[in-house]
């Protein structure tokens, strides 16, 4: 049967799944661009994989920062703290680094224009948690206001 | 917060402690400390009837406005 249990399980479990993508492409990333400029239709030069190489090991400081602080909610949640101050400030930790993920996918747009899709993507998300931070923010709100109903 | 809760002060009048009282108003001993340390963000109004009841008095006994100093 399937429960809330399982599914926070399941979260984490596709948190670990990302984490290990993420180590994998950091690990591999020299190869990955040179394959990638290799093979693209874009008609890149040899010498720009060093760019691409640059976005990923930037763009990974985030990332690694948003899936540790997705598994750290998950965490919360799972030990039934569910609207806390603690859980709103991970939210906000969560959407600035999408934020940052697209700094740093807009700033590479001087060498890949299709960078843009990528920052778009992930200000988009950023936005998405923004909101859902804030309503969690009132959620702690209404809840401590029960709480302390006497 | 501009509304001070006089509970202590009227349960000292009645000479009711506080367990007595969260036993005769049927609240938790936790619950009646948030309320007589000012903590409490709201009071029912059963909770305030049961008050009035056991320590025979007015919610204006128990409630106090007070504006703060600017």
């Amino acid at each position: 049967m399937w429960s809330s249990e399982k599914s926070i399980i399941l979260s984490k479990l596709s948190v670990l799944f990302f984490m290990g993508l993420l180590l994998a492409a950091v690990v591999m990333a020299p190869w990955l661009t040179r394959w990638f400029v290799d093979f693209s239709q874009a008609g890149l030069k040899v010498e720009e994989a060093v760019y691409f190489m640059g976005t990923i090991y930037v763009g990974a400081v985030p990332a690694a920062y948003l899936l540790y602080s997705l598994l750290k909610l998950l965490a919360r949640i799972e030990t039934g703290q569910v609207f806390t101050a603690e859980n709103v400030e991970l939210l906000r930790r969560i959407s600035w680094s999408c934020f940052a993920g697209a700094g740093v996918a807009l700033i590479s747009l001087f060498y890949y224009y299709p960078w843009f899709f990528m920052a778009v993507a992930a200000a988009f998300m950023g936005l998405i948690v923004r909101v859902v931070k804030n309503v969690v923010a009132q959620a702690v709100e209404l809840k401590n206001e029960a709480d302390y109903t006497v | 917060m501009p509304i001070i809760v006089n509970l202590d002060v009227m349960m000292a009048k009645r000479k009711i402690s506080s367990g007595e009282l969260a036993e005769k108003i049927g609240i938790s001993p936790a619950n009646l400390s948030i309320l007589k340390t000012g903590k409490a963000k709201a009071i029912r109004f059963s909770t305030m009837e049961k008050i009035c009841k056991a320590l025979d008095c007015q919610p204006g006994d128990i409630l106090e406005y007070k504006p703060d100093q600017e």
